[in-house]
């Protein structure tokens, strides 16, 4: 949210900027919202298949999928971290959830899921913390770890999910809005106020900008690392609950490139991995215009090769858009 | 952690080094290779038919493979990059490779896919350090454009090679009863670490990972640098992914998938920090060598597939969290003195 916080104040202390810097300031500080918007409009007026109310319907749904991963994902990475781990947190947690709905109910599962996603979280974060094992080896270590735990307690099998009422809950809607497109409404309001107002969340983004100056300050970095983690453990969780109803299957490897693909939508959405800066809007953004552009592909009759070409032809592009703007504006 | 840091490197600057730091650096040294002897005498009690000449033959294969891939991305580090396009830069070179053998001989179809592998990884490097894109997000974008050119070019079919017996000697061929692969990876090894350790290159490459303002201040030309080493990590891909397509004689586009995680574990796991600025190239063999054997001893104890990633996860975390044990420890005798 306040990502340009430093260029607004130089803006009051020096009106004098040139057109080009004023261009580039209007346009660059909301990049990826401005490149979803036209990519909508553009494709609203090319496809009339695409601006169906049904398709939108599809969009938000899949997006939300990889959006509320992506919140708990971009937490991290602004608290200096990264977390690999989120494809094993899903598969794990896809499995147990599996396991559990056809034996203690749907409310009692999904409760069980959501703190085994935090118990995994606070694993990640004391390996990383306490351990002091890099952040980017813990949770590839982890992942590698809760995939074998997920293949080992099912046997390497697929366990289906029948209840119906649970996979309602993936595929149905509310008001017109898909279930799990709420639910990333909610959860990155309840990030946004995580952040903004509780007492761990307020020093994620200070530890990620400065680790040293906020241990010096006083701030207890251990803990609000540690509690980074648990977020991203407990929202990866909540994206599984969604995931497993909507394919109806729990399975250890149901998530498998998912950790590449959030960190690139919140990249994509403006987040720097070197810590301290990002923003939850800009994930949102993110993950709305990775499912869009892969579902206008799809409708434009893109071949399934050339959309990874097109996906990471975006992702460069989009970061090299980001970093050109950086250099006009002459942040470093 | 970065109080850890500092103090260690006070420490090496005293003159008298006690014997438990000596002791702890030779740890560090022999960490892995101990952890491999170790591991070998275990198999040798639990399954000695780990030893049959084919299996070994085969175990120097995939960690020769896996290794040359490996150096690379050990560059990368020492850096301080990473390029999470390796997987599928073998992918697309192992089919160039495939194709190249239809039309010329087999000196120009590895140069030719050599050569593929260094423009993929110059685009890279152009990319990091023109445009300044983290490496991060610029090879997973390449990982994703590079596997879909792979799928594309092959329309997603196999592709099988066929009639090159000499080929198939690339792999499976013995000088002196040394596997070839072997020798390709101990020989990439040789060039890469006189590379590393005794050219101004290889230092260049050291001083920019390690400090890269600093290296600005010094007049090192970081762009150059950093695209050369990008070149060289798309070439090392490029080897492996020849040296694949020799081992399997049937290539398609989703060849080397999760490479590039299994890369960057192995150079950490041999001494190579994330944080980059140095390199252990002979680490990064001897983990390969020690991810393939547990591999392969897994198989031979029939013991599933998916138990690998336990020990892959397992190693990863044990490794680490002994490299931060001697490091507290190395603080300790230092805050002693």
């Amino acid at each position: 949210m306040n990502k340009v916080v430093t260029t607004s104040k130089s803006d009051s202390d020096q009106p004098k900027k040139t057109i080009r810097q004023r261009l580039a300031y209007i346009f660059g500080q909301y990049t990826i919202q401005w490149l979803l918007l036209f990519a909508a409009i553009i494709l609203s007026v090319i496809n009339p298949n695409f601006r169906q109310f049904s398709n939108i319907r599809n969009i938000l749904l899949q997006s939300s999928f990889i959006g509320i991963g992506a919140a708990g994902v971009t937490l991290v990475i602004i608290n200096g971290g990264i977390d690999l781990s989120v494809a094993g947190i899903v598969g794990l947690c896809g499995v147990v959830l599996a396991m559990l709905v056809p034996k203690i109910g749907i409310a009692g599962a999904i409760i069980v899921t959501l703190i085994l996603g935090l118990i995994l979280g606070w694993i990640n974060g004391v390996v990383v913390v306490r351990v002091r094992v890099p952040a980017f080896i813990a949770t590839l270590g982890m992942m590698n770890i809760y995939l074998a735990i997920g293949f080992i307690i099912t046997n390497a099998k697929v366990l289906p999910v029948t209840d119906k009422t649970f996979r309602a809950l993936a595929t149905k809607s509310f008001f017109g809005f898909p279930i799990p497109f709420l639910a990333m409404i909610v959860v990155y309001l309840i990030c946004f106020v995580v952040l903004k107002y509780t007492f761990y969340g307020r020093f994620i983004r200070a530890v990620g900008s400065n680790q040293m100056a906020s241990f010096i300050a006083g701030v207890s970095v251990d803990k609000v690392r540690i509690f980074a983690f648990m977020l991203v453990g407990f929202f990866t969780a909540v994206a599984c609950v969604f995931l497993t109803g909507y394919l109806s299957h729990g399975q250890a490897i149901m998530a498998i490139g998912y950790e590449l693909r959030v960190i690139a939508v919140a990249v994509v959405g403006g987040t720097s991995l070197k810590g301290g800066s990002g923003t939850l809007i800009g994930s949102f953004t993110g993950a709305l215009f990775f499912t869009m552009i892969s579902n206008s592909l799809n409708l434009l009759g893109v071949g399934a090769y050339w959309q990874y070409v097109a996906v990471g032809l975006i992702i460069i592009t989009a970061l090299g858009i980001e970093s050109l703007r950086r250099r006009v504006l002459g942040i470093t | 952690m970065k109080r850890t840091s500092r103090s260690l490197g006070q420490t090496t600057g005293v003159k008298h080094i006690s014997k438990g730091i000596r002791f702890l650096q030779l740890f560090e040294n022999l960490g892995v290779p101990m952890l491999l002897v170790i591991i070998l005498i275990i198999i040798a009690f639990i399954a000695p038919r780990f030893f049959i000449r084919t299996n070994l033959t085969n175990l120097l294969i995939n960690s020769s493979i896996l290794a040359v891939t490996g150096y690379g991305m050990t560059l990368a580090l020492a850096r301080e990059g990473l390029d999470l396009s390796v997987g599928s830069v073998q992918a697309f070179t192992a089919c160039i490779s495939a194709s190249l053998l239809g039309v010329t001989n087999i000196p120009l179809t590895i140069i030719g896919t050599l050569l593929v592998g260094l423009l993929i990884g110059i685009i890279n490097g152009l990319l990091i350090s023109k445009l300044r894109v983290p490496p991060f997000v610029t090879t997973l974008g390449m990982m994703s454009i590079v596997r879909g050119a792979a799928l594309l070019y092959t329309k997603g079919e196999s592709v099988l090679i066929t009639g090159h017996e000499n080929y198939a000697r690339l792999n499976s061929g013995r000088i002196l009863g040394v596997p070839v692969p072997l020798i390709i990876a101990l020989g990439t090894l040789a060039i890469l670490y006189v590379m590393l350790r005794h050219t101004p290159f290889g230092r260049h490459i050291c001083a920019v990972g390690g400090n890269e303002s600093a290296a600005v201040a010094t007049g090192l030309r970081i762009d150059r640098i950093t695209i050369a080493v990008y070149g060289i990590v798309g070439m090392t891909a490029a080897l492996s992914g020849v040296m694949l397509s020799a081992q399997l004689m049937i290539v398609d586009g989703t060849l080397g998938v999760g490479l590039e995680l299994k890369a960057i574990a192995i150079a950490v796991l041999g001494g190579t920090s994330l944080s980059g600025g140095s390199g252990n190239l002979p680490g990064t063999l001897i983990s390969a060598l020690l991810l393939s054997t547990i591999g392969s001893a897994l198989n031979i104890l029939k013991v599933p597939a998916y138990y690998q990633y336990l020990t892959t996860g397992l190693l990863l975390i044990f490794a680490l969290g002994l490299d931060t044990l001697r490091r507290i420890l190395v603080n300790k005798i230092a805050l002693r003195r």
